[in-house]
Parts: structure tokens; sequence; C-alpha cells
């Protein structure tokens, strides 16, 4: 049989050392410590936005709503990983605007190839490895850009960042049946699109 | 061993998603164990979504607000503004309504007069045309005839006397007169009753509330506005 991935994906940006500390002071109305969070995590959201918007300028639009959402909802967080918590917000956010952009007329979409940012140095210790890395991060996201838009929502909601189906279905206004169809349509389209690339992920 | 009866690619990214209904499938699981292109299959899907999962996190195209604007909760000068913002469109909407409907009021007399015009001159013509056109058939009837005929009578039998037919016009000429000052009298009597028309009408008008309404409504419009302005705080 094949080899099983863990489920839950792990954390690109790791928790602030004493995250639960800052919340708490966050929730009680300290805005520093608010602040403090949105910095920490504004990286993961803005990938998130930006992945499933795939256009810079609304990805911040996107990221600062779910920022202003946050700011009023923090104070009914009941605990869990934050990071997931606002990971939530941010995908609420980024599919307004989805949404919205879908009633307006039609422009023509991106092209996969341009605007994708920089990704983050990860510190490359072995640079031969590194550059490969660097490389399958590019492939995919370009990948990922051409997948329909119902599809890419559904992978990035739930393989990139972990979502359960349940919560993608939720997101999505879909039924579950749906998103595990497009889930799974989603990766098979991404290992066609990547099948010259094979080699970088099987590796 | 290659078996050609594959199942759904979707079962196998259910398998490699470890989904309890696949991996609970003894005969999915028994295929892809024996089946190369199954297992390959599986394995790179499995090995895509650990690439999806480790996809790093992205820095923002520009530099984003981290916190909200601070509510203000400050000055009374702030709160009257906040008011005055609040409920400018409400206020503004009103008063437009309300001066539609002093227009529109103070609009329709002028209209139904106008709507109505050429019959009501036309009646009132015929109104003022009536006495004089019974006064002049009088005078056919019984007061020229007459004196024609008595002049007439006079020429007839008395070969024409110039003074007698004219002392007879002379006669006539009195109840024509008559005729006259009673078409004059008539039409001064006219004359009075639509003065007194006018003269009520001006007094309705002067009553009619429509103006009134108009001024209210333009009153609260304007007003709304210079609220707003003066009182609503600018907001860069």
């Amino acid at each position: 049989m094949a080899d099983a991935p863990e489920k839950t994906p792990a954390p690109r940006t790791p928790p602030l050392p004493d995250e639960a500390a800052v919340i708490t002071r966050a929730a009680s109305g300290d805005r520093r410590a608010f602040a403090q969070l949105m910095e920490h995590y504004q990286s993961a959201c803005y990938g998130l936005a930006w992945r499933l918007l795939r256009d810079p300028d609304q990805a911040a639009d996107a990221t600062q709503d779910a920022f202003i959402h946050a700011y009023r909802a923090i104070g009914s967080y009941r605990g869990g990983i934050f990071r997931s918590w606002l990971l939530r917000i941010t995908a609420n956010a980024s599919y307004d605007i989805l949404r919205r952009a879908q009633r307006r007329p039609s422009s023509p979409l991106p092209d996969p190839e341009e605007g994708a940012p920089e990704l983050p140095d990860a510190g490359a210790v072995n640079p031969v490895a590194e550059a490969a890395r660097s490389e399958m991060y590019r492939h995919l996201e370009v990948a990922l850009r051409r997948l329909p838009e119902d599809q890419r929502v559904a992978v990035v909601l739930c393989d990139v960042y972990g979502m359960d189906y349940n919560e993608v279905a939720t997101m999505t206004h879909s039924a579950l049946g749906t998103v595990k169809s497009r889930i799974h349509r989603g990766r098979l389209r991404l290992r066609e699109l990547l099948t010259e690339h094979r080699e970088l992920f099987t590796a | 061993m290659l078996n050609q009866d594959h199942p759904d690619d979707e079962r196998l990214s259910a398998l490699a998603s470890l989904e309890t209904d696949a991996t609970s499938d003894a005969t999915l699981t028994a295929h892809v164990s024996s089946c190369d292109r199954c297992t390959d299959l599986t394995s790179e899907l499995g090995a895509l979504r650990l690439a999806l999962a480790d996809l790093p996190d992205m820095k923002p195209s520009r530099p984003l607000q981290l916190l909200p604007p601070v509510e203000s909760h400050g000055s009374r000068v702030d709160r009257v503004g906040d008011w005055a913002r609040r409920f400018f469109a409400p206020v503004l909407a009103a008063g437009a309504a309300v001066a539609m409907v002093g227009v529109v009021g103070t609009a329709a007399p002028a209209l139904d007069q106008l709507a109505s015009g050429p019959s009501a001159d036309r009646a009132a013509t015929e109104e003022v045309a009536a006495p004089q056109a019974s006064a002049g058939a009088g005078s056919e009837a019984g007061g020229e005839p007459a004196g024609l005929s008595a002049s007439a009578d006079t020429l007839g039998s008395t070969g024409g006397s110039v003074t007698g037919e004219s002392d007879d016009a002379a006669d006539a000429s009195p109840r024509v007169n008559d005729y006259g000052t009673a078409a004059d009298s008539q039409r001064d009597a006219l004359g009075e009753g639509m003065d007194e028309a006018e003269t009520s009408q001006q007094a309705a008008s002067e009553r009619s509330p429509w103006p009134m309404v108009l001024f209210t409504g333009v009153a609260l419009m304007v007003g709304a506005v210079l609220l707003r302005w003066i009182l609503a705080p600018r907001v860069a």
C-alpha cells in the first residue's frame, strides 16, 4: 500500500512562545498584544488569501479584512489552535471577496506563471536540496493557479491548510460529497499538471 | 501484478488521504497492494499532499495595518457628528419626500386650471354672452320692429313725417339704452362675481397648507446638509 501522509500538515509559522498569554491579553483589549499576534501570523494569512484569490492586492485586502474580523471576534475566542482560528477567518474573508468577484463580469485570468510572490528563504542548510524545494514550491504554485476555481479552493483549504472536509463544506456552502469530489479531482489534475516534474515530488 | 480492473482514481485519492471509508474498503486496499499502477498513483497522490502541506507562508505584498483604527468614544462634538452622519440620509430623504408632496400640492390647482382652461373660458364667455344675447333677442322681438312698424305706419298714414319717425326713433332709443344698461349691469354683476371668485380663490390659496409643506421639506433638506457639513467629523 502507498505511503500514507499525515492528515494535519506541519504548521509553517510556529506558534509564539508565550502565545496563550498574548492571546489572553489581546482578548482583554490589549491592542499591542493583538498587533503582536497579527504580525506573527500575517504571512500565513496572506499566503492563504493569495492562494485562494491569485491576486496580491485582493489578498492583502482579504488579510486586512481578516484582521479586523479577528479584532472584533477575539473576545469570543475559546481556545484551540490560534493559527487555525485566524486562518478560518482569513479563508472566510477571502472567499467573500472571491464570491463578490464572481458576481462581477469576468476578467481574464492572470497568467499562472506571473504574479506569484517571492517565497521566503527557508534558511538554506543544503543549497542543492533547498534549490530543489524552491523549484518544487514554484511548480506547485503554478499548478495550483491552473486548477479550476472550485477545485483550487477545496485543495488549498484542505491539503495546504489542513482544514477538514466539513469545514471546507461549511465555508464554501457546498455539500460534503461535492467537496470531497472537488478535492480528489483537484489532486488528480495537479498530478497531471506536474507530470513533467514528477521527480521533485517522489524524491 | 497488473490488474486492469482498476478502482476509480478518486477512490485512490481518498485512500491517499486516509479516509476511513477507503481504508476500511478491503477490496480497494487489496487491489492497491497488488496493482503497480494503483500503488504508484496512490503513492504519488500522497507525496503531492505532503508537498502541498509543506508550502511555505508568504510575505504580504504591502505593509498591512495590524490594528483597526481606534474607535472614538471622545468628545461631544464627535458624538453629535456621529449622530448627524447617521441621520443625514433619512432626514434628507424625508425632506425630499415632504418637498415633493408640497410641490405636487401647490401645483395641483394650477395644473387643474390649466387642464380645464379652454372649457372654463368657454363657459365664462358663454355666461357673459348669454345675457347680452337675450337682451339682443328682446330688442329684435319687441323693440326695433315695433319702432319700424310704427314708423311705417306713420309713413303710410301721414305721408311721412321725419320728425314722427325721428320721434319714434327717439322713442326707441331709450329702449335700446335700457337694454344696454341692463347688459352693463349684468356685466358688472358678472365682474363682481368674478372678483369674488378670484378673491375666494386667493383666500383659498392663502389658506392652502401646500406651500408650507414645500417650505418644510426644503428646510429639512437644507438643515440636514448643513448639519452634516458642519458637525460631521472630517474623515481622511
